[in-house]
């Protein structure tokens, strides 16, 4: 049991203070005063907030590794295997569990204000307690077990959040595809853990298992293996190529939901996944390219058809999605430079998108509440007057997005594509798939800026329209809803050059994690290569601030003026194409969800052959029954009379077998 | 055959005194009781009454938990042999004592309704049922244990009589009585085997005898097998082990409800326990001595695999068709006993060669989780069921979700876990009997015998989820019967969802109860039978 006050200590607080609030959330629905669910929920999460946060400061400085850790008992043991209640603090879990803890607390406070009055409010809040109790035991937890209980956890309140408007019937089918579909990718890490632990020494916790497996390394093509696995995980929850398509749809829950769930912190999830596990990546270039081209492939795909989406919130959706392929872009470059710039990017970016992200999504929320729930962008526009807060504050969010220079985005994407540059110019194998990449990075933020812009400008300029669901108040949303929206914005604005490029406070923390000194480690003795350490690059910072500027500046063309939309002649079915979604959906539908179905009704007519089958089966135990309930007579003779004859027939065979 | 030289049977059963001293103070307040009934005592005196003297048994349990030892200096303590004392302090009484004294606050709770009619003499049953249960886990001697046994039957038929208002409940007293007597018969005839054949009572010198005179080529003397196999029979009875089951589904059925659910669970402990105890699986001092019964040795382990199997599959293949409720729960309970048996079957097993675990452990969790789900079960309907309302057939749970959303929910955990779904306290007990089944080597005698129960156990485990989701789904998806009328007493509904929590509890987080059973049931060390006795 660690002391309450140390650094893991503290953090154990921060962990289990959300699953208390989301206790007292409940019970305040309980207890018929549900309009005071909100509460506990803020106040536990802001004190959670405070001490990771306190944590993270009093942590900060230093040079020495960073790394507590502590067992809180035994879970369960089944034979050799011991599964403790084991937690690991390091610069990795402290950034995450801050970040999560921090946004969430704001995303409470305009939750609060944006669901007042609706039916399920206790339930609400109850729920994204537990959400982000269980996120938070993601993070610190030292042990695949407790991790996928975790993982699981956060998966169950994403399901009960999209499908928070249970009576609408899209709300209850996109919660069970959230649901189904990210546990395709589930299927995949649980197997993953499973070989891990063969190679692992049998070991359950993670720094055990990974200091085993770094030390005595599996042959290539198993760790690989192993790594693919785990990254299957991550490509479920982290909404990567071909497992994306359930986030657009998850939209279905209320917006702040989506802001933090499905934009700052469980899509992320999968992101923390690797670089927890970055040490086994770094044994296995080739899972790591693997994992830079889904990365690629799903940053430009989701790019693509975000840009001729109409809905606000689809629009962000698919824009996570392809920040999130950023995310993987940056994390795999780990095989060719060193992985602690990779993570580092990766992680930095996360950070930073959680910020500008969760401000999209909250301001997207508010415009949502003026407009009486209408998110088409047809319908409405030119709203910068009637709601100068929100307008100020999305333009903020939007410019980080799209990687304006200066801004939070623009430093974090910009490690990500320096990154890739210098894989792609490096010397490892792999490096004209990674320059490739490259390129498509630079085409993608060139197309994050543009549709960025275009739903800004769409939403927020041109002549004033307000759709009739408003009916006649719109207006800006309540200063409990804007304040999180302002406190957000100036993350957005600054906190990404405060926290790197200025006092590259950031990188140095993280490397401190001893993950990423073993990850180091298992680099260099996997490729041979010298460990090099992040070095702005000004090329790579000049195109990537062209390229944004550029984007923002096509869109102001086209859209300055607000809807309708305008598109080129030619450019029509490009469009299209992409307001279809590239037609991803129905592809998936005639090559998975036809097949399947049509597998499906083929099994149907046999099940009706095996049904029958099976009721004759089950018939056997009830003729059987049948048979042997007469011997139940109720006669106490009878029965006297069966106990002597069975001990008779007993004791007749023990006595003749024995005679033999 | 040699009667071994005992030291004095009555010096050691002063000596041991000490060790029983919590049972003492459970039947002094059952005694204190008693008076009380003179002076016709009311419900709420008796209640605290017994109340009070569990606590104060469990007070005196935990701060002299082994007992007073006898003093050294002592003309007794010379000759003092704790192996040989009538009273055996050792492997798994304390848990056992604990289970006991756990029972027994549960069952005052529990009695509540029922103990209308005569409660100081009720309670006072109760009482000394828990200090005979308690005695039958630490009963080192033939005439302890039987006594000790005894004192779990006796004050049960009065419990079956007392509140049996109608004939049939009259009828069913009856019909224990009998059975109960006779099987007792059964159980002294082999006890008589056992003594004829070594000349003694004390248990740890029978099994010394018997695993001395087994030869090398491992055949048992054949009165040791048939006196085994008639104390296999007698204490059948008493964990509805098939054929001798035959009272409990009449017996369920009519008696009352609170005194049932004891009936189902008090007995398995006591006869499980004894079972362990006679072939020398739950003592400390035994395990030096290699196994009497062992599968290297004797039929026995034969005879237990049939027991075990005809139980599990005659209790479900009944429960199937039953649809009045307290007899499926006796046919559940039959078929329960089916898969403990297997866990001693596997302590029997030779041991020390690639046994990862005694079997006994596995028994122990069992009965603990079976006892929180069977005791949880009884007290829902005890707490559902009153003269208007009778809850006698599955059909008169329907709509339980809606009018008694406590009590429902608490006997949906009951039935998950009886069907053995993962996060319940009957998974992690059927995982580990299954797995230790699973696990037993198979270059003994009995080759893959062991493997082979395990997969009809498992079918069983599957059969046997028909019917208890037959039960949920009438509690869930069906209206009521008759308008819903309120629970009738709180403190059964207390014990439901006490008993439903520890099943969650324990099915979410098994260690602490395991480590009790690991640390009650360690795995035998072998050691080569080099057998010293201790002679006057």
């Amino acid at each position: 049991m660690p002391d309450p006050l140390s650094p893991i200590g503290l953090s154990l607080i921060a962990v289990t203070l959300p699953l208390l609030g989301s206790v007292l959330s409940a019970l305040c629905g309980a207890a018929r005063l549900p309009r005071l669910a909100h509460m506990p929920a803020v106040l536990t999460f802001a004190a959670a907030g405070v001490i990771s946060g306190y944590v993270l400061f009093t942590l900060a400085g230093g040079k020495d590794p960073l790394s507590y850790k502590a067992e809180l008992g035994t879970w369960f043991t089944v034979g050799d295997m011991k599964v403790p209640v084991a937690f690991h603090l390091d610069s990795l879990s402290l950034i995450m569990l801050s970040t999560v803890t921090f946004i969430a607390t704001f995303i409470a406070v305009f939750s609060a204000s944006y669901m007042k009055g609706d039916d399920g409010f206790a339930r609400y809040f109850a729920v994204m307690g537990l959400f982000v109790f269980a996120m938070c035991l993601l993070v610190t937890s030292n042990n695949f077990f407790l991790l996928v209980a975790g993982w699981e956890g956060v998966g169950l309140c994403s399901y009960l959040l999209v499908g928070y408007y249970y009576t609408k019937p899209s709300a209850a089918a996109a919660a069970r595809k959230a649901f189904l579909v990210t546990r395709l990718g589930d299927v995949g890490m649980i197997l993953g853990i499973f070989w891990l632990w063969k190679f692992g020494g049998y070991h359950s916790n993670i720094d055990q298992l990974v200091d085993h497996i770094t030390h005595q390394p599996p042959a290539a093509d198993q760790i690989t293996l192993c790594c693919l696995l785990l990254f299957c995980g991550a490509v479920g929850k982290s909404a990567q190529l071909p497992l994306y398509v359930w986030l657009p749809d998850a939209m279905e829950g209320p917006t702040p939901v989506s802001a933090l769930i499905h934009a700052a912190t469980m899509v992320t999830a999968g992101v923390y996944l690797l670089a927890r596990t970055a040490p086994l990546f770094a044994l296995s270039p080739t899972a790591q390219i693997v994992v830079t081209i889904v990365g690629g492939l799903t940053a430009l795909l989701a790019a693509f058809i975000a840009l001729a989406q109409y809905d606000l919130k689809r629009v962000l959706a698919y824009s996570t999605v392809s920040q999130l392929g950023f995310m993987f872009m940056g994390l795999g470059c780990g095989g060719a430079i060193a992985p602690n710039i990779a993570v580092t990017a990766a992680i930095f970016h996360l950070f930073t998108h959680a910020f500008f992200k969760a401000l999209l999504f909250l301001g997207s929320g508010s415009v949502m509440h003026a407009m009486g729930n209408v998110i088409d962008m047809r319908k409405f526009g030119g709203l910068r007057k009637l709601m100068p807060v929100t307008h100020a504050t999305f333009l903020i969010g939007s410019l980080a997005l799209a990687g304006f220079p200066l801004l939070s985005g623009f430093w974090s994407k910009d490690q990500i594509l320096t990154a890739l540059h210098d894989a792609g110019t490096g010397r490892s194998v792999f490096h004209g798939y990674y320059y490739t990449v490259y390129l498509v990075a630079c085409l993608t933020a060139l197309m994050t800026a543009f549709y960025t812009f275009r739903a800004y400008f769409l939403t927020f300029w041109g002549e004033e329209r307000v759709p009739h669901e408003a009916h006649g108040h719109a207006h800006e949303s309540s200063p409990a809803m804007t304040i999180p929206l302002v406190i957000l914005a100036v993350g957005a604005l600054a906190i990404g050059a405060v926290v790197d490029p200025l006092t590259h406070w950031f990188g140095h923390f993280l490397e401190r994690s001893p993950v990423l000194h073993h990850a180091d480690e298992a680099f260099h003795k996997t490729t041979n290569m010298s460990v090099g350490h992040h070095a702005f690059n000004v090329t790579v910072a000049a195109i990537s601030s062209v390229l944004s500027l550029a984007g923002i500046g096509i869109a102001a063309m086209l859209y300055r003026k607000g809807g309708p939309e305008k598109v080129p002649t030619v450019l029509k079915p490009v469009f299209a194409l992409s307001q279809n979604k590239a037609y991803v959906d129905e592809v998936y539908g005639a090559t998975v969800v036809l097949p399947a179905e049509t597998a499906a009704s083929g099994s149907g007519q046999f099940d009706g052959f095996l049904d029958a089958l099976a009721r004759l089966i089950s018939f056997i135990p009830r003729f059987l029954g049948a048979v042997l309930r007469p011997l139940q007579n109720g006669l106490v003779q009878f029965y006297a009379l069966g106990m002597v004859l069975g001990l008779a027939v007993f004791l007749t065979v023990v006595v003749l077998r024995s005679g033999r | 055959m040699i009667p071994l030289t005992l030291p004095n049977f009555t010096d050691h059963l002063k000596a041991s005194i000490g060790y029983v001293l919590p049972e003492v103070t459970l039947v002094a307040a059952a005694c204190l009781l008693f008076l009380l009934a003179c002076v016709r005592g009311g419900r709420a005196v008796s209640f605290v009454i017994a109340l009070l003297g569990v606590a104060s048994a469990g007070t005196v349990a935990w701060f002299v938990p082994e007992g007073v030892v006898p003093r050294a200096g002592e003309a007794a303590a010379n000759a003092f042999n704790p192996a040989f004392a009538p009273i055996d302090p050792t492997g798994a009484a304390s848990f056992i004592r604990w289970m006991a004294l756990v029972a027994a606050a549960v069952y005052v709770f529990l009695g509540w309704t029922d103990c209308k009619t005569a409660p100081p003499e009720y309670y006072a049953c109760w009482l000394v049922v828990a200090a005979g249960l308690s005695l039958v886990g630490r009963s080192n001697d033939l005439v302890t244990l039987f006594l000790s046994l005894e004192m779990v039957s006796i004050p049960t038929y009065v419990l079956l009589y007392l509140p049996a208002v109608g004939k049939t409940g009259q009828e069913s007293a009856m019909k224990y009585f009998m059975l109960s007597v006779l099987s007792s018969a059964v159980l002294l005839f082999g006890f008589s085997y056992l003594y004829g054949i070594t000349g003694s009572t004390n248990l740890h010198a029978i099994i010394a005898a018997l695993t001395r005179t087994g030869t090398t080529d491992g055949s048992q003397p054949l009165l040791a097998v048939v006196g085994g196999v008639m104390v296999l029979g007698g204490l059948g009875f008493r964990v509805a082990a098939v054929p001798f089951h035959f009272y409990a589904p009449d017996v369920y059925e009519a008696g009352p409800t609170g005194v049932v659910g004891q009936l189902a669970f008090v007995p398995k402990v006591a006869g499980f326990v004894a079972l362990a105890r006679l072939f020398g699986l739950l003592s400390a001092h035994t395990p030096q001595l290699g196994l009497p019964f062992g599968v290297e040795n004797s039929l026995l382990p034969l005879s237990m695999w049939v027991i075990a199997v005809i139980t599990m599959s005659f209790g479900n293949l009944l429960a199937i068709i039953q649809d009045n409720l307290k007899r499926l729960m006796a046919y559940s309970g039959i078929a329960h006993t089916g898969y403990m048996l297997i866990g001693v079957l596997v302590a029997s097993a030779t041991p020390g060669e690639g046994v990862a675990r005694s079997g006994m452990d596995a028994v122990l969790f069992y009965l603990a989780a079976y006892g929180l789900m069977t005791v949880g079960v009884f007290a829902v309907i005890s707490h559902v069921e009153n003269p208007d309302r009778p809850v006698e057939s599955v059909d008169d749970l329907a709509g339980l979700g809606r009018t008694h959303p406590w009590a429902a929910a608490a006997m949906a955990v009951f039935l998950f876990s009886l069907i053995g779904l993962p996060l319940t306290a009957g998974f992690v007990g059927k995982f580990n009997l299954f797995v230790a089944a699973f696990e037993v080597p198979t270059d003994t005698k009995m080759r893959n015998m062991y493997q082979i129960l395990t997969v009809v156990a498992v079918v069983n485990a599957a059969i046997s989820a028909v019917y208890y989701l037959r039960a949920l789904g009438v509690m869930f998806l069906r209206a009521p019967l008759k308008p819903a009328t309120p629970g009738r007493g709180l403190p059964q509904l207390a014990v439901a969802v006490v008993c439903a929590l520890a099943t969650v509890v324990f099915g979410c987080w098994p260690q602490p109860l395991l480590a009790l059973t690991s640390k009650a049931a360690p795995v035998p060390t072998p050691a080569p039978i080099a057998y010293v006795t201790s002679t006057k």
